[in-house]
């Protein structure tokens, strides 16, 4: 916090005290107004003392602040932009909040700072109508371009069911469908030079290597790839806009749906943000259970990830092994949660319920089965011939411009960045587990492949500690905002009843306040940026997530190479349709 | 041709005149009707989660290629049927239609999931509220997602569905237009049986 201080100092003596306000958010995270006229030598004076290279736009959004009532210090603002930075040498975060003014304000692009910056700009363009200056692409990227509107101002209507019945026919699809046609001149790619003809070849949405809806435009020169033009939004289930809508206890379902292979790791920045907003402790026990089922689900995700992507690259069989050991995961997610894919198991203040009887059986016949798989896994896979041609040298990033994308989690550890916030920042209980994070060396497929595989045995060895250490106790808080509430106690006074009523019926009121938690998720880091008015509902729910930072890559990683390179790529990056668009 | 009886089970092994013989009798439709129900090849195409439980049925717990339909095809102009897996983006629709009409005939639509039914949980902007506003739907499955077992319930009764199924032979000989058999609500046929259940699991026990 002391550099934090230093950074808040440096900032007000550049730019003069009456022009940066300062906020103090509940998340603890420093929060610096800067005017929109000087945010662009802002952000740049910090990318530089912060590290320079070592220096990570996490994320990059807007609030709509035109019905927010409680602003209390903050300058006046139709529209906030708030930059989210991440400092990885002090492990340091540091906001930066600029106030607009106007019904569709403009600010000037910071795509030549960061170059991530530049889908998350037109993002909060697509969303909320902010024109970024200076973008030379700022066109829609979640939506269609037939759509009308910005979905996240807060005058747009939420409900497909009020839109009116749905209606296309075989006619209206082409329409639809002409306007997607790729055009290189819009990108600004050359269809030749000189005599060389270049073919531009369509991946996608709908292509067995993409897994999943995105698509990708190549330009190739004869068998070589020029250029990559990844397009998204096929799979935009509108998840934010969602959160301002549901109340804090029912939107945990929605975010096991957004990496839908990590099921309850997506819980967990979801109820650590929502805790932090309320000042909820949990109980030790709901901790290690949270831990426990969080940990079975990353190697749940892992082993979807190195079945897939091993068969991307042509290795038929590993999937059919690998989707059996996930079906014994399922089998402790089912008899814990009930659910498989998504339980939505996790609570504000604890978990759903405590573990059944017999649980402890089930998790460790899992690590015992898993421990001597992974090793024929590694000896049939990550040893294999054609796996290493494959892969060996293939999709390299370093380590400077990982950080500079935006990479976290398995992608950028594969590229030898220590980084795992579950070391680095302990949140949720992680500080009590003895785990080692493993770092790869040359950022090519193949380690972060190697990575994924470590990552299973060190989330084995966590779950083994906590089947040998399960501390007794509440698997819930007493905190009156966690819900629901104890049951127990509501027939002793009618205070408690009716505290419970309202609990159940309408949800709980957290306090106003901002608050962002960010979790190492499967594929990197989750974070949840909440932002409550003092109601039952959000007032802005921001999902940062590592997909869609991940995707932005694929161009970068794959100029050079050929298309049976960009298979072996997209499969070694591990991303989720739902992760990328929500 | 054998009689009508014959008809109720086209593979009859007590049959008089098949019985002890590897000589099978059956009229020409309904062979045509056996054989397709036997051999439904899904369309490669996933959506969303669901996806994820469709392929989970392929792999070995499961094990789909007992009911005929592990042979996944990448192009919509081989496969028999489009397993609407997920949610029905409103981006995304045009291509499904598009994509569905690419397929030969005879084709069917299984819709996997509460969002490619009704939108589901996802009342949102984005996504189209039920992929039968614009697609004929042959079978539905619920479930967010469903369960790759509940999956493969859908695709057998789809099965049966299409062994049941009259199509003409041709658009010259015999009578034209398909005759299907209406849609039962398994709902309704379920609930005297769902209903003799008197003990139910304690969620306290595996």
């Amino acid at each position: 916090m002391i550099a934090a201080q230093g950074i808040i100092g440096g900032l007000v003596e550049r730019f003069g005290a009456g022009t940066v306000v300062l906020q103090s958010t509940v998340d603890g995270v420093p929060t610096a107004w800067v005017p929109a006229a000087q945010v662009r030598d802002a952000l740049k004076w910090l990318k530089s003392i912060e590290g320079g290279s070592h220096a990570m736009l996490l994320d990059l959004t807007a609030i709509d602040e035109r019905s927010r009532t409680h602003r209390e210090g903050q300058p006046p603002a139709d529209f906030t932009v708030v930059y989210h930075l991440v400092s990885l040498d002090k492990n340091s975060d540091f906001r930066v909040k600029v106030a607009l003014l106007g019904e569709y304000p403009s600010l000037r692009t910071i795509r030549d700072i960061w170059p991530n910056a530049d889908w998350y700009e037109r993002e909060v363009w697509d969303m909320f109508g902010i024109v970024f200056d200076g973008h030379p692409h700022l066109k829609r990227i979640l939506l269609p371009p037939w759509w009308e509107g910005h979905p996240l101002r807060k005058e747009y209507p939420a409900r497909a069911t009020e839109m009116g019945p749905y209606k296309m026919t075989s006619e209206d699809a082409q329409k639809m469908l002409a306007t997607l046609e790729f055009s290189p001149e819009e990108w600004g790619l050359k269809r030749e030079d000189g005599d060389r003809q270049f073919m531009f070849l369509n991946m996608g949405p709908q292509h067995p290597a993409t897994h999943g809806v995105v698509r990708l435009t190549v330009q190739l020169d004869g068998e070589e790839i020029m250029e990559v033009i990844p397009e998204i939004g096929f799979h935009h289930r509108g998840a934010e806009k969602m959160g301002e809508r549901q109340t804090w206890h029912t939107y945990i379902p929605y975010t096991d749906r957004i990496d839908y292979l990590g099921g309850l790791l997506n819980n967990f920045p979801y109820v650590l943000a929502v805790e932090k907003l309320a000042g909820i402790t949990v109980p030790e026990r709901a901790q290690v259970i949270r831990i426990m089922m969080a940990e079975l689900f990353r190697v749940i995700s892992h082993l979807v990830f190195l079945g897939t992507f091993t068969g991307d690259i042509g290795m038929m069989s590993p999937v059919f092994y690998m989707f059996n050991d996930r079906e014994k995961g399922f089998d402790i997610v089912e008899a814990v949660t009930g659910g498989r894919m998504h339980p939505a198991w996790f609570r504000i203040g604890g978990v759903a319920a405590d573990l059944p009887q017999g649980w402890d059986t089930l998790v460790r016949d899992f690590i015992k089965r898993m421990r001597k798989n992974i090793r024929d896994y590694v000896n049939a896979v990550a040893k294999n011939r054609i796996v290493k041609a494959r892969t060996i040298g293939i999709g390299t990033i370093s380590a400077r411009e990982a950080i500079e994308w935006g990479g976290t989690g398995p992608f950028l550890r594969g590229s030898g960045v220590d980084w795992d916030l579950r070391k680095k920042r302990p949140y949720g209980g992680y500080d009590k587990f003895e785990f080692d994070v493993p770092v790869g060396v040359h950022g090519d497929s193949y380690d972060r492949m190697l990575v994924h595989f470590e990552e299973m045995r060190q989330s084995l060895r966590i779950m083994e500690q906590c089947l040998n250490n399960m501390p007794a106790g509440d698997y819930k808080s007493d905190h009156p905002l966690a819900t629901p509430p104890r049951k127990e106690r509501t027939m002793h006074d009618i205070e408690t009843l009716i505290t419970h009523f309202l609990g159940v019926s309408w949800g709980p009121v957290i306090p106003p306040g901002e608050a962002i938690h960010v979790a190492e998720g499967s594929k990197g880091n989750h974070a949840y940026y909440l932002v409550s008015d003092g109601g039952t509902m959000s007032y802005r729910t921001r999902i940062r997530t590592p997909s869609f930072a991940h995707t932005q890559i694929v161009p970068l990683l794959s100029r050079g190479l050929t298309i049976a390179d960009l298979v072996a790529i997209l499969g070694s990056i591990d991303y989720v349709l739902a992760d990328i668009d929500r | 041709m054998l009689g009508r009886k014959a008809r109720k089970s086209v593979f009859d092994p007590n049959h008089p005149l098949t019985s002890g013989e590897d000589v099978y009798l059956a009229r020409r439709t309904d062979l045509i009707a056996w054989g397709r129900k036997y051999s439904m090849w899904p369309f490669n195409f996933g959506l969303s989660c669901c996806y994820v439980e469709m392929a989970t049925a392929i792999t070995s717990r499961f094990d789909i290629a007992r009911f005929g339909s592990e042979i996944i095809r990448g192009s919509p102009r081989e496969a028999d049927v489009m397993v609407v897996a997920g949610t029905v983006f409103r981006k995304m629709a045009p291509l499904v239609l598009h994509m569905y009409e690419q397929m030969m005939m005879p084709r069917w639509v299984l819709c996997m999931g509460s969002c490619a039914g009704s939108g589901g949980m996802y009342d949102i902007y984005s996504v189209v509220q039920g992929v039968d506003s614009f697609l004929p739907v042959d079978v539905y499955v619920q479930g967010c997602p469903p369960s790759p077992d509940a999956f493969m319930r859908g695709l057998v009764l789809l099965g049966e569905a299409v062994s049941t199924e009259q199509r003409p032979l041709s658009w010259v000989v015999g009578p034209q237009g398909i005759v299907r058999r209406v849609k039962p609500s398994l709902r309704d046929e379920m609930r005297p049986e769902r209903q003799k259940a008197t003990d139910l699991k304690s969620p306290d026990g595996i």
